[in-house]
């Protein structure tokens, strides 16, 4: 009993401290998944705590455990905006991507490590995918606004790209196991149907789970609180069932979560929030496993070719890999840079490290300890580099308002709009408007204010203030969009970097090129000059265009600010345009944003 | 281009006393007529030609109106700094207390952008607006400019 409690205090003191260590990290912008893996080595057999732990199968059922559970909050919020810009080419990095990174990192693993060229792929496979947990959270950040093409792609390529690691994790690792074994059509055959029944029964299992779980959810009723814990168990169990008889639970979880999340339900809210939580929890718990799994002072053996694998795939495997696979596609070279420089390893490739050591392979820790510094590595570089590269390659918008002060309710699924209280926040865009001459649209309806804890009806307010609450009937997907008129404007920067993003000026959609022409001396030819702006750039940009994309004519650029559906409603102009900063030394951008983020601590420590 | 070759100390208004952006637009094109000789209808047309295609009001109170001219023969700024804020149509919807008027002669090309987006860049700085907003005499508000500007440029 007494170890029961110990070990309760234990787990819980070390997740209570990490929720400190990760204030304290946002002051420094250490990624917080680093601080977590920190806090779980410095616990460990190493650090201050001197816990040991290496039960590698626990680590391997918790882990599995929480990966699920983040890959079906991933799917919950994966919305359909992102899936229809997003997903053949992440489809492509996830299938095609994988396998061009671990062939290419297996290489370089051939050539460092003395291994031969089956366990050099093993080591490629291990760290071939991109952390679904890492990306979502990075990319999800507070003032990280990514042009929303590049966001979707890396969040859509990280759910559906573990399947293709673990496939070929697990593959390697069985090969290995029977001595390597003669090449035959049987095997590859065999090696074939296996493959198929992951990917086609994960995504089996996954989407008919998806629809029988959103439909339980509309027909039982249940204590509100049970729904959440209903949509938790059925992803467990879609994930685990699909585990169990050989197809990828991973790419079903995810398209469990796609399903619940894109289609209307009663619970939308709670479960929302719910999942919200809960993969915090996982996240912190699966990082702190894994760093109270590692024991660093057996890392120096293989940290030298380990970290060599580390850049190597950083700046050649997933550049390679991702350039090949997104030449069909409609990117820019600035967003395919910045595709390949984001490719975050998290706890994918850790958890991966375990199977070898589980398998019983010869060797196996060598697969877990260079899979560790290779996250460690990416972790440090890429995810403390990403907003520079951001800024650097100018895919960053603005960053967006505080949405912290909206409280939703749910109303029943077919009404198909939700009602929600907004608390006007001091400086926000409503704060001092009168109620009906809010920036709202039509198809929003106020329907009362509640001020001094008193209801009023809209009619007789007046002008309102800062801690009124307005409460509004509005179409879900325009929640975020009040947000804005509600919300505390966000912090920006005080020299005005973050409105420049999008141009000195801006335009209606509406405006004549020519008019723009005459104006700023845009190379445009005079046939087009009749064209409005919305027409011109929707025909010269490639694909849909979504806010940020910017297209070069002569001295000046012209920026895509604000879309109406198709259309583009507003264009920024940028006056004086930088060259492509590609060119300029990744290492000076970083070095940079490292100082000012020190700089930055000590100001706020004194 | 520095901002010191574009505006003078004599093309600031330290405390310009308007209404409406109307008001604001004729009264800026009535001192730039006298600093530039080129009759204020035709400066002021060229401006609200110019806001017609959308405002200049970039927000956080600043607006930049401008247009070109055939009759200059250089680049010419004027800069007032208002009593009480107006509406300008803004961005961001928020009054405007701060305008920059740039005027550059028809064919200036690259000059013109690059002393347009100088002149934003600087109006950018949260900093810089709150010294010129603090700032009672053409002097000190011209030595800001001008001062803020050659930093901005380093």
């Amino acid at each position: 009993m007494e170890l029961g409690n110990q070990l309760i205090l234990l787990g819980a003191g070390l997740v209570f401290v990490s929720i400190f260590a990760g204030l304290i990290s946002s002051r420094i912008g250490a990624p917080l998944l680093l601080v977590f893996l920190a806090l779980g080595m410095l616990a460990g057999e190493d650090g201050l705590g001197g816990i040991h732990f290496d039960n590698f199968q626990a680590a391997y059922t918790i882990g599995a455990t929480a990966l699920a559970i983040v890959l079906f909050d991933g799917g919950l919020r994966t919305h359909r905006d992102t899936l229809r810009l997003a997903s053949w080419p992440a489809l492509v990095l996830a299938t095609v991507g994988v396998i061009a990174t671990a062939v290419l990192t297996g290489v370089a693993a051939f050539f460092l490590i003395d291994l031969n060229w089956l366990q050099s792929l093993l080591v490629g496979s291990v760290v071939a995918s991109t952390d679904a947990a890492a990306v979502f959270f990075l990319l999800n950040l507070r003032g990280t606004n990514l042009v929303k093409r590049v966001s979707a792609t890396l969040e859509a390529e990280s759910g559906l790209n573990d399947p293709m690691a673990v496939f070929l994790t697990v593959t390697c690792v069985e090969l290995l196991q029977l001595g390597m074994p003669e090449a035959s059509w049987s095997a590859a055959l065999d090696l074939g149907a296996e493959f198929v029944l992951q990917i086609a029964g994960g995504a089996a299992f996954g989407l008919v789970g998806g629809y029988a779980l959103l439909r339980l959810v509309n027909v039982l009723q249940l204590a509100t609180g049970l729904y959440p814990i209903l949509a938790l168990s059925g992803a467990l169990v879609i994930f685990a069932g699909a585990q169990n008889v050989g197809a990828s639970g991973f790419l079903a979880a995810y398209l469990a979560g796609i399903v619940l999340g894109n289609q209307r339900h009663r619970a939308t809210q709670i479960i929302d929030r719910f999942q919200d939580g809960l993969a915090w929890l996982s996240q912190i718990v699966m990082f702190l496993m894994l760093g109270l799994l590692v024991t660093p002072s057996q890392l120096a053996d293989s940290l030298l070719p380990a970290l060599a694998i580390a850049v190597f795939l950083m700046v050649v495997a997933r550049p390679l890999s991702v350039a090949a696979c997104l030449l069909p596609f409609r990117f820019t070279w600035r967003e395919r840079g910045f595709v390949a420089w984001v490719g975050l390893r998290g706890a994918v490739p850790i958890f991966l490290g375990t199977v070898p050591v589980l398998a019983g392979l010869p060797n196996a820790a060598l697969y877990f300890e260079v899979a560790f510094v290779v996250v460690l590595t990416s972790l440090i570089v890429q995810g403390w580099t990403l907003n520079s590269a951001a800024r650097g390659l100018n895919l960053a918008l603005p960053p967006p308002p505080d949405p912290s002060q909206r409280v939703d309710v749910d109303l029943p699924a077919d009404v198909g709009r939700d009602m929600a209280a907004y608390t006007v926040q001091d400086g926000s865009a409503a704060a001092g408007r009168h109620l009906n001459d809010l920036p709202i649209g039509a198809d929003i309806d106020v329907v009362s204010v509640i001020r001094d804890g008193a209801m009023r009806r809209p009619g007789t307010v007046g002008r309102l203030s800062p801690g009124d609450y307005v409460v509004v009937v509005v179409p879900a997907e325009r929640l975020e969009e009040l947000d804005k008129v509600f919300g505390r404007p966000p912090k920006r920067d005080r020299r005005g970097r973050d409105e420049a993003v999008l141009g000195e000026f801006a335009f209606g959609g509406e405006v004549k090129v020519g008019d723009l022409v005459a104006m700023y001396d845009l190379a445009v030819p005079a046939a087009e000059h009749d064209l409005s702006a919305d027409t011109f750039l929707r025909r010269h940009l490639r694909g849909q265009p979504v806010p940020g994309d910017r297209l070069r004519l002569g001295p000046v650029e012209l920026i895509v600010r604000k879309l109406d559906g198709e259309h583009i409603k507003q264009v920024g102009i940028e006056l004086d345009p930088q060259p492509a900063p590609i060119r300029k030394d990744l290492l000076f951008i970083w070095a940079r944003h490292a100082l000012r983020r020190l700089r930055g601590v000590f100001r706020k420590g004194g | 281009m520095e901002i010191a070759d574009l505006i003078r100390p004599d093309a600031i208004v330290p405390s310009l006393r308007v209404t409406s952006k109307k008001q604001a637009l004729q009264e800026l094109s009535r001192r730039a007529a006298e600093l530039t000789g080129v009759a204020e209808r035709r400066i002021f047309e060229v401006l609200v030609e110019r806001e017609r295609l959308g405002t200049t009001g970039v927000g956080n109170g600043i607006a930049i109106p401008h247009g070109k001219l055939s009759e200059l023969n250089r680049l010419q700024a004027l800069f007032a700094r208002l009593e009480t804020p107006i509406d300008f149509d803004s961005i961001d919807e928020q009054p405007v207390d701060l305008i920059c008027v740039l005027l550059a002669p028809e064919g200036a090309g690259a000059d013109h952008l690059k002393a347009l987006a100088r002149v934003s860049r600087l109006l950018r700085d949260r900093s810089v607006c709150e010294k010129i907003r603090g700032s009672e005499s053409a002097d000190a508000i011209y030595a800001i400019i001008t001062e803020s500007a050659a930093s901005h440029a380093a």
